[in-house]
């Protein structure tokens, strides 16, 4: 398995940054990052989205957040329509923006999926995810959110 | 001389996205721009495509059932002159240039704001 290192994990905070930063003109803030381990559960929220990996890695990478933050997100992007459809692409989009600046951080040998969305279901990411996979919780204006990074390289 | 109007396809599996770029075609410095149709997935697309034949193609790359990159090669096969402008978060420089490889005429980077989209459309036709 690859160990993820400091920069992998800018990589994937950059991108929801950059995310926030062109669609809102706000930053997102870091607020921890940590190893998905025996007893330490990934924090999830409503509404998760992930990519599947493939090529020279496997795994995947999910994001996910609370209606709330979404259908704010759509707010301040002037859409009218904040069905929970909309607020599922949404959550994909930025999953998409994710691995996009993954590939580009871990190369073309990374290939990626299109987004698969759903409404969380409970414990369904902690039974899904391998272990020492991590997680980072970021923040944007009052709501969390958290991106999962579950990525192995094959050998 | 440059033409009064262009047609405009919007091909993106995101409805926010289909709906974000047809809303920032309201602005005035794109009053030239007429949207005709909005597609989901490439197979959609082709559809729309033969039968519009439009000038422009907005066009998302990691797509459903066909990629913007096969898309965009049998655009170009049918129509050469059309303009296609490959609107991706995959922002790798490979992807970019299979694309242009193909007959795209420009590459804009999502996440996107909408001065980002302007500007890619304004340079588009005028190019």
């Amino acid at each position: 398995m690859k160990n993820i290192d400091e920069s992998d994990i800018h990589s994937f905070v950059n991108a929801v940054s950059g995310f926030f930063l062109q669609v809102t003109e706000e930053k997102v803030e870091i607020r921890s990052a940590y190893l998905v381990e025996d007893g330490i559960k990934p924090t999830t929220f409503e509404l998760t989205s992930y990519i599947t990996l493939s090529g020279n890695y496997t795994g995947r990478i999910y994001f996910s957040a609370p209606r709330a933050l979404i259908a704010h997100l759509l707010l301040m992007m002037q859409e009218p329509d904040r069905s929970e459809e909309r607020l599922l692409d949404a959550v994909g989009e930025i999953a998409n923006t994710i691995s996009g600046n993954a590939r580009k951080h871990f190369g073309e040998a990374m290939e990626v999926t299109v987004p698969v969305t759903q409404a969380t279901k409970p414990d369904w990411l902690e039974k899904t995810v391998s272990p020492r996979s991590y997680a980072i919780l970021v923040k944007w204006k009052q709501y969390r959110a958290s991106v999962i990074v579950d990525i192995q390289t094959i050998e | 001389m440059m033409k009064k109007e262009f047609t405009l396809l919007i091909v993106d599996d995101s409805a926010i996205i289909r709906s974000r770029i047809a809303r920032i075609l309201s602005d005035p410095r794109l009053g030239f721009i007429r949207m005709t149709g909005m597609a989901k997935n490439g197979m959609d697309a082709i559809t729309q495509f033969m039968q519009q034949t439009p000038d422009i193609v907005t066009m998302d790359i990691t797509m459903p059932e066909m990629d913007g990159v096969e898309c965009t090669e049998k655009m170009i096969a049918f129509s050469p002159n059309c303009s296609i402008l490959v609107i991706s978060a995959l922002s790798d420089k490979a992807t970019a240039l299979k694309t242009l490889k193909k007959g795209a005429r420009g590459f804009l980077y999502k996440p996107f704001t909408d001065e980002e989209l302007i500007a890619a459309f304004l340079e588009l036709v005028h190019s």
